[in-house]
């Protein structure tokens, strides 16, 4: 293995240079969210509906009812959670804060990514957001996701947190 | 090199039992068609077809598989109709482990299966070499990972051959590992056929009256042959179970019918675990297991058990050992807050609850009758349960290693090396949060982590929690630079060294 023998040298860039303020995601990742749960909301609907229908049919109502609720609920939920998301790229590590009914604190120190990608699915596109996720080796990688970010604001957050993995220059923990 | 010769008729044997039932379905198939003497040709032309067909394909494979160490990597080309050349750094080698099973051994071939940190499967198989082939392709695969790092052996003084016997199993610790991993997982096995046997049996022979003392002793019996046999079977896995110190790895040997043999670099242990379940605690036993980032999806049918360091063994034994391999400060624990007890009771009050609740339901709405409102007597429980489930939990933070520990029936001591940190995460759920609790778990790459035991600290305090999980990412960043001041002085000295020789 090559050694780095000249850390600290003049050539040496501040890590602090990439680093952000505590951000929040783009505002209109809580319509994408809104229109997940409208969606699920009516899915479960036509079921409870479906299974009314068969069932017993004077309870008809039950299932656009339960259908509602659960449409409701998402769209609380997506609302809630739009507000407890934040991020914060740290001189030694990427801090994501978020989640409503379970609230996660993850650190991921620069040394450890392995890769980064941002990822755009068709509603995203139409909404003009995108995901940036970052793989680490360990077994929650996939849980290292950033969405609601614009297209801008992914690539930037992509280049800064590349440039300090690199600028860390993570040993294999592997 | 090649495989060994006899690895193709045991291939096309292995792989012809497979395709045994192929041919006989398609021979049956033909055979049908036509019918009489003349069927009873067809199907066995196909049958010899196929036959000559299976094995004609495994000396293909056989005289098309090579492999061979150059300068930086173990290369495999292989492939009948695709090719396939596969480099692998020697550096990325996490374990190699030999197998054999019975007729293997009685053949003299091994199975070679070398494990890398990427991808969901075993990297390489060499299916089936020599055992002195399979021996020397561990033995060289671990020389040049030395060989990577430089003279390093010279340096240390240690001689190349030089191995310690660190553990070896005796036949006192075999009897306890029997009883220490009885366990009723078989039972679900047993069960499901006997759930419809056994009615009707004991309809047809046992005399009115006596059913009800048959059927217990019948689910007693069975409690206890499956406890037995699952004893027996870690009795065999482990027999003759031993665990040797080599220059730069730990190597082991064990099995009574299937032979295993692994190396295990020093350079990669992720964690390292400590578990001991109730019975082994009342006996003072303990055992340990090291996780390396191989095995990532290969392993998870048989859990850990490749990776055992020590299968059983005194508690002091197996501490005194885990210190040799991972320098962690001590075993004594900071308990979570005991506002955390209530969150337990709360949670197994429920739990009773919705039992009588169930049994109610059971007598209110079926013929059967019983006291279902005794089952409350489960309440007296609740709080030793609680009380039990909050004693076993624990951390222990070291300037180099965090430590965890968790459960009561099979209580896991985990041991981190700060070096090793993947992420840091702390969760609370709602009703954590009104405890003001929190769970911090430490994510690192090693097998365990992928079936969902990380380390984690359930239920400290959240400032706490809070606290800990910026004091590990901080820890990683100096352990960082401790290895690379490490690595440099390393390099130096062997630079000197190499001018001075």
């Amino acid at each position: 293995m090559q050694t780095h023998a000249d850390e600290g040298g003049p050539d040496v860039a501040d890590p602090t240079a990439y680093t952000t303020d505590v951000r929040t995601l783009d505002s209109r990742v809580r319509w994408l969210w809104i229109g997940r749960a409208l969606i699920i909301g009516a899915f479960v609907g036509g079921i409870a509906t479906a299974v009314a229908f068969g069932v017993d049919r004077s309870y008809l109502w039950a299932g656009p009812l339960v259908g509602g609720l659960v449409a409701a609920l998402g769209v609380i939920h997506s609302i809630l959670l739009y507000r407890t998301w934040s991020y914060e790229v740290r001189a030694d590590s990427l801090f994501l804060d978020r989640g409503v009914i379970t609230r996660v604190q993850t650190v991921v120190p620069y040394v450890r990514v392995q890769h980064i990608d941002t990822s755009r699915g068709p509603i995203e596109r139409a909404v003009g957001l995108s995901t940036l996720v970052v793989y680490t080796a360990g077994s929650r990688g996939a849980d290292v996701t950033v969405p609601g970010l614009t297209p801008p604001e992914a690539d930037d957050l992509q280049t800064r947190l590349k440039l300090l993995a690199i600028e860390s220059e993570g040993e294999d923990a592997v | 090199m090649q495989l060994d010769p006899l690895s193709i008729p045991y291939r096309a044997v292995e792989r012809g039992l497979q395709a045994v039932i192929g041919i006989a379905i398609a021979g049956i198939a033909g055979a049908g068609s036509v019918g009489g003497l003349e069927g009873l040709a067809v199907f066995a032309v196909i049958v010899v077809v196929g036959i000559v067909l299976s094995v004609g394909w495994q000396v293909a494979y056989y005289r098309r598989f090579e492999y061979q160490f150059t300068e930086d990597t173990f290369d495999i080309d292989s492939g009948v109709l695709s090719r396939r050349a596969r480099e692998i750094p020697y550096g990325r080698i996490q374990n190699v482990d030999i197998r054999q099973n019975v007729i293997q051994r009685v053949l003299g071939i091994a199975e070679v299966r070398l494990e890398t940190a990427g991808g969901g499967e075993t990297e390489a198989q060499l299916r089936y070499v020599s055992r002195d082939d399979a021996e020397y392709v561990q033995e060289e695969v671990s020389r040049r990972k030395r060989g990577g790092a430089g003279e390093g052996d010279a340096v240390e003084g240690v001689v190349e051959e030089s191995e310690t016997q660190l553990f070896e199993l005796t036949h006192r610790e075999l009897v306890i590992l029997g009883v220490v991993s009885m366990d009723l997982r078989l039972l679900s096995i047993l069960a499901i056929p006997l759930s419809f046997v056994g009615p009707s049996v004991l309809a047809d022979f046992a005399p009115e009256g006596v059913t009800v003392v048959l059927i217990v002793a019948g689910l007693l019996a069975l409690v206890v042959a499956s406890a037995i046999f699952s004893g027996l079977l870690s009795m065999a896995r482990y027999y003759g179970f031993v665990l040797l110190d080599r220059a730069e790895e730990y190597r082991y040997e064990r099995g009574l019918f299937q032979r295993f043999s692994g190396s295990i670099p020093k350079d990669k242990v992720q964690t390292i675990t400590l578990t001991e379940n109730v019975i082994a605690r009342r006996l003072g036993y303990a055992s340990l297991t090291i996780e390396t980032a191989g095995y990532a999806g290969s392993n998870q049918g048989n859990g850990s058990s490749s990776q055992s360091a020590i299968p059983v063994a005194e508690r002091e034994r197996v501490v005194s050992l885990a210190h040799r391999i991972e320098y962690f400060e001590g075993l004594e624990f900071e308990r979570p807050p005991k506002r955390a007890r209530e969150r337990y009771a709360v949670r197994y009050t429920l739990v009773v609850a919705f039992l009588v609740a169930v049994a109610y339901g059971v007598v209110r709405f079926t013929e059967l009758s019983f006291p279902w409102y005794a089952l409350a007597a489960g309440l007296l429980l609740v709080p030793v349960a609680a009380h039990l489930k909050w004693l076993n939990r624990g951390y222990r933070l070291e300037d180099d290693h965090v430590v965890t520990r968790n459960g009561f029936w099979s209580r896991r001591i985990t041991i981190v090396p700060s070096y090793r940190i993947q992420t840091v995460v702390t969760s609370e759920t709602i009703f954590q949060r009104r405890r003001n609790l929190a769970t911090l778990v430490v994510d690192t790459a090693g097998a365990y982590s992928l079936l969902g035991d990380d380390a984690k600290a359930v239920d400290v305090d959240a400032d706490v929690a809070d606290a800990l999980r910026e004091d590990l990412a901080e820890d990683l960043q100096d352990a960082i630079v401790e290895y690379r001041h490490q690595r440099d002085r390393d390099a130096t000295v062997r630079a000197e060294h190499v001018t001075d020789g």
